[in-house]
């Protein structure tokens, strides 16, 4: 009954407010979700690197580069993250790998159900890998806040960025095993100094693992192929 | 940038929470966010003030921030009538 004028309404009293404790992660859903897609993973029997860099910074370069070493050897898959474009996976394509692109529309990053659709996709292709890169959206901050399932996490750092970005972009140093320092051709004529690109990452992260790379021209593609081929050893 | 995604997550799972304790409203939100989580508190805020807007269960729902060490950010506790 209502006080004020007697109808039959109930008033909402304090009684019915409720407090519910709920304590949960706002990435679990992300995170259950990666862990649906690590059995995917072992499924294909795939070993899977998620490459997080700015735009630019040479993600895809680096896999024409590692695909045209590895063709013929190794069973490789690729799953594309663009805002928009097949572009990247067309580059992939064009190498006569599978790939399967996703187009997030806007979104900064990819999230690990994105990465279970693709997953899919790229199973349509073929059903066993030795090995699945996982391109993110070239964005050096937002993609180090989702798991997606991976069993390596790799950034990436062009020498044109600068040295202070480990720094300054600290997420995906942080929560990777390896580090890329990328188009090192060009450190003649930036200011680049390796030293500080280097020591500020390990301040971070003392675990990080680093490469020197300059894929076009070969440099530094053997340390690379050896990860690659050390993570699949490790994996059987 | 994915503030509002997360903003967007964090508002179907009260709509969720809503629906099983047959609650009308929303009333307080608590949410721990981590130092580390590279989540910005206001731009977080900023995205649920507006999306908190769509629904009528959430629309005057108050969200408050509760900084934490770690990367995390935890739905820690909701009031609804
Ligand atoms: N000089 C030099 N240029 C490079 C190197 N690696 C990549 N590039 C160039 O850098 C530009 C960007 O390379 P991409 O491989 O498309 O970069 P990405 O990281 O895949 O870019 P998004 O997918 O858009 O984020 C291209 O013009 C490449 O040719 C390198 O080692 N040295
Ligand atoms: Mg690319």
């Amino acid at each position: 009954m209502c006080d004020s004028c007697h109808c039959t309404e109930t008033t909402k009293s304090d009684s019915e407010k409720k407090i519910i404790e709920v304590h949960e992660s706002l990435f679990a859903a992300n995170n259950e979700k990666a862990l649906a897609n690590k059995k995917l993973f072992a499924a294909a029997g795939a070993v899977v690197i998620n490459m997080i860099s700015s735009p630019g910074a040479g993600k895809t370069t680096l896999l024409e580069q590692t695909i045209d070493h590895l063709a013929g050897t190794l069973s490789i898959g690729v799953i594309e993250g663009d805002i928009e474009t097949e572009r990247d996976a067309d580059r992939i394509r064009a190498k006569g790998v599978p790939a399967v692109q996703i187009t997030t529309g806007g979104a900064c990053h990819l999230d690990a159900g994105l990465i279970h659709t693709g997953m899919h996709k790229l199973m349509a292709q073929g059903n066993k890998f030795d090995i699945i890169f996982i391109e993110n959206v070239g964005n050096l901050v937002c993609p180090a806040s989702f798991y997606l399932g991976e069993d390596l996490r790799m950034v990436l750092l062009s020498v044109p960025e600068g040295s202070d970005k480990p720094a300054k972009y600290p997420g995906a140093f942080k929560t990777s095993d390896l580090y890329a320092i990328t188009k090192t051709d060009l450190l003649p004529y930036f200011d680049f100094s390796m030293e500080e690109a280097r020591k500020e990452a390990l301040q971070l992260n003392p675990e990080l693992q680093i490469l020197e790379l300059a894929a076009p021209k070969g440099t530094g593609l053997s340390a690379w192929i050896d990860t690659l081929q050390n993570l699949i050893n490790g994996k059987n | 940038m994915h503030e509002f995604s997360l903003a967007q997550n964090l508002l179907g799972q009260l709509l969720e929470l809503a629906a099983q304790h047959q609650a009308r409203k929303i009333i307080r939100v608590e949410v721990q966010l981590g130092e580390s989580s590279n989540i910005v508190a206001d731009s977080f805020q900023f995205g649920f003030d507006v999306l908190s807007k769509e629904n009528e269960i959430c629309r005057s729902a108050k969200l408050v921030l509760q900084p934490t060490a770690g990367n995390d950010l935890i739905l820690a506790q909701v009031e609804m009538e």
